[in-house]
């Protein structure tokens, strides 16, 4: 057992390495749109990125407050054509506008990070690093028009060796409501978070690492997954897809999404494009219980003035099936001899729940994969053996509004790999949260491997946003 | 004619009770105009001033308070608007205005605070933290509102010597005595 920790250990310093050192964490408040409406980030936001209820019902509108109206829209748009010339249609063309201002946003992150690990001679190894900057985001955001919404953010993030990576973390273009009643029928096409994870992606959650267990799990290996998944290695689930995707809230508090997407493939947690000629498919059925309406409806609803409170139960059953023929990972078995391996067949199946009391916020997931994987032979791609793998997911998290500038956050997370022979995976991570200003954030997190309790990694970490 | 006599002698005697009024400027150093800065007549001894019936009015309004300050007879009521599609709240820190909190109410919806003591208040909405206006409660019915060139007239005021105050959301306040005579001018200049 000391081998197989020693060997996690060594696994957990790469990935402390891997998503902490280099990899970008996505997002964050958007501040084009407290310019657009001259509103506080608070108006949204619990402590950004995590939205408030409001902010979620904004979110789901296509950056629109619900019901709103010219004037609240501060900075006038550019118009593209006048109204009427919807009546003149298809003799003219559909009026639209431009943003006000250029519809810009930067967000930057600089870190302290404290990382501690055990190697394979049980020597504890240390970093410490200034990470300053580690990251920046520019963020695009707005509308056009009537029933149309954009949204993009490029991310470039420095590496531990110097170097630094450049990636389009979203690019999308939502079309809203474009017919049937109003917030049922919504559209989404780009590369995106998909609104499967909504409430849980880590570009919604107030925490600064995301839920790993959850989306970077490796499902590939000889006797089924093993861990989480490094550098081209394959993942359970794609944080990031291009895709297309419909949406909609119904009678105010009846969500739900369908989506089709490239299949999950190498390349890390914002999956791939090319990997083969199957496509994905995913979808999730929300219901939320009490406090404002995911179309932000407050009808018969009395809410307090903290806006980050209610009293609210959302549950929900999300699921994704894909098919990774053709699309080739490399492995080993116990004697060091290549193989190929394919995910022929991927299945998740979870359940979501999102409880709101005050100023507790307790939500969580538990996910079900099951893999079909087929074994190749490495030179000839002749499939040598098929196999069923499962592995188990689960996390809970809770958030804690102390006074709107103070917040702390523990999550725990469970997860049963394939590999019967490997021990769960599970981790606490620990997060505190000072709002210095609206704009700027201060944060302590502290992540710990609970199988081995000198792997863990202490975070110190200041955003602002502007 | 001794009718005509006692009626000229009546409006000769009335007509500066009537036509008195304050007037003048302020000037507002350190801010970008000279707006929202509210002039009132203080305390004046002896004398008290029913409260109107009538309520003021506070619109929130595609997330702005309108007015952004009002000043009102203490006593006054002051009834908060909600002409947005979305919630919201209407709450002040200051004690003076006992802290209230009115909580949410949606669009069309009224809620209302009767302004007790003298007082300013600042109002905010914890639902959209930019929102911010001042109720300004004086214990007499003389006040007025700067323009954004800084002039006011306060109109009606007796004859007499008053002490007139200035209050302003960001600036030092400040007060002096004022003579009135009919139309009188008095001029202010504040600062941080």
């Amino acid at each position: 057992m000391n081998t197989i920790l020693r060997r996690f250990s060594r696994a957990f310093l790469c990935l402390a390495a891997a998503l902490i050192l280099a990899d970008a964490k996505p997002a964050a408040g958007v501040p084009a749109f407290s310019r657009k409406y001259q509103t506080s980030c608070q108006t949204c936001h619990a402590i950004f990125p995590k939205l408030n209820p409001f902010g979620e019902a904004f979110r789901l509108n296509g950056y629109r407050m619900p019901l709103e109206t010219a004037e609240q829209v501060k900075q006038k748009p550019v118009s593209l054509g006048a109204e009427a010339y919807e009546r003149m249609w298809p003799e003219m063309v559909w009026p639209s506008d431009l943003p006000g201002n250029v519809p810009l946003a930067l967000n930057v992150k600089m870190a302290n990070i404290y990382a501690s690990s055990v190697d394979d001679t049980g020597h504890q190894i240390v970093h410490n690093d200034f990470q300053f900057p580690q990251e920046a985001n520019l963020f695009a955001a707005g509308t056009l028009g009537k029933n149309f919404s954009f949204f993009g953010e490029l991310t470039w993030a420095e590496r531990p060796d110097g170097g630094s990576d450049t990636e389009i973390e979203h690019a999308r273009l939502d079309v809203i409501s474009p017919f049937g009643p109003e917030h049922l029928f919504n559209f989404r096409i780009g590369k995106l978070a998909p609104n499967l994870y909504d409430g849980f992606q880590e570009m919604w959650l107030m925490t600064d690492n995301g839920v790993d267990t959850l989306f970077t799990y490796n499902p590939i290996g000889f006797h089924g997954g093993t861990g989480l998944s490094e550098e081209n290695a394959g993942v359970s689930l794609p944080q990031g897809a291009r895709a297309i995707e419909m949406y909609g809230v119904a009678a105010h508090r009846l969500f739900y999404t369908i989506g089709v997407a490239t299949p999950i493939g190498a390349g890390g947690p914002n999956g791939t494009f090319g990997s083969n000629s199957q496509k994905d498919f995913y979808a999730r059925v929300d219901y939320k219980i009490g406090g404002m309406g995911l179309d932000g409806d407050t009808t018969g609803v009395q809410l307090p003035p903290e806006n980050w409170r209610e009293k609210s139960l959302r549950i929900g059953v999300l699921g994704y099936t894909g098919d990774g023929k053709d699309v080739n990972f490399d492995i080993t078995d116990e004697e060091g001899n290549p193989f190929k391996m394919q995910d022929r067949r991927y299945d998740r199946i979870g359940l979501f729940a999102s409880w709101y009391f005050g100023d507790l916020n307790l939500f969580g997931v538990a996910l079900h994969g099951t893999d079909k994987l087929a074994l190749l032979d490495d030179q000839t791609l002749a499939q040598v053996g098929e196999t069923k793998r499962t592995y188990d997911s689960w996390f809970a998290q809770a958030d804690y509004v102390i006074r709107p500038p103070f917040q702390v956050s523990v999550r725990y997370e469970n997860l049963r790999v394939a590999d019967p022979t490997i021990p769960s995976i599970r981790t606490l991570n620990a997060n505190f949260s000072f709002l210095i200003r609206a704009n700027i954030k201060a944060m302590l997190e502290y992540h710990l491997d609970l199988r081995e309790t000198q792997n863990y990694t202490l975070a110190t970490v200041l955003r602002f946003a502007l | 004619m001794k009718r005509i006599l006692c009626l000229a002698l009546f409006v000769l005697t009335a007509l500066p009770v009537l036509a008195g009024d304050i007037h003048g400027k302020v000037a507002c150093k350190g801010v970008r105009d000279s707006s929202d800065a509210v002039v009132s007549v203080a305390a004046i001894a002896g004398k008290t001033f029913p409260a109107p019936k009538e309520h003021a009015k506070i619109d929130q309004a595609n997330l702005v308070f309108h007015p952004h300050v009002l000043p009102v007879l203490v006593g006054t009521t002051v009834d908060f608007l909600n002409s947005d599609a979305v919630l919201h709240n209407v709450f002040t820190p200051d004690a003076c205005a006992e802290k209230f909190n009115l909580g949410t109410w949606p669009k069309g919806q009224v809620k209302s605070y009767e302004f007790k003591k003298e007082c300013a208040a600042t109002l905010l909405c914890k639902v959209h933290p930019e929102m911010e206006a001042f109720v300004v409660a004086v214990p007499t019915p003389y006040f007025a509102v700067t323009k954004a060139d800084g002039t006011y007239t306060i109109a009606d005021v007796p004859d007499g010597t008053y002490t007139v105050k200035v209050w302003h959301p960001k600036l030092k306040a400040t007060q002096k005595s004022v003579t009135v005579a009919g139309a009188t001018a008095a001029d202010f200049e504040i600062s941080k």
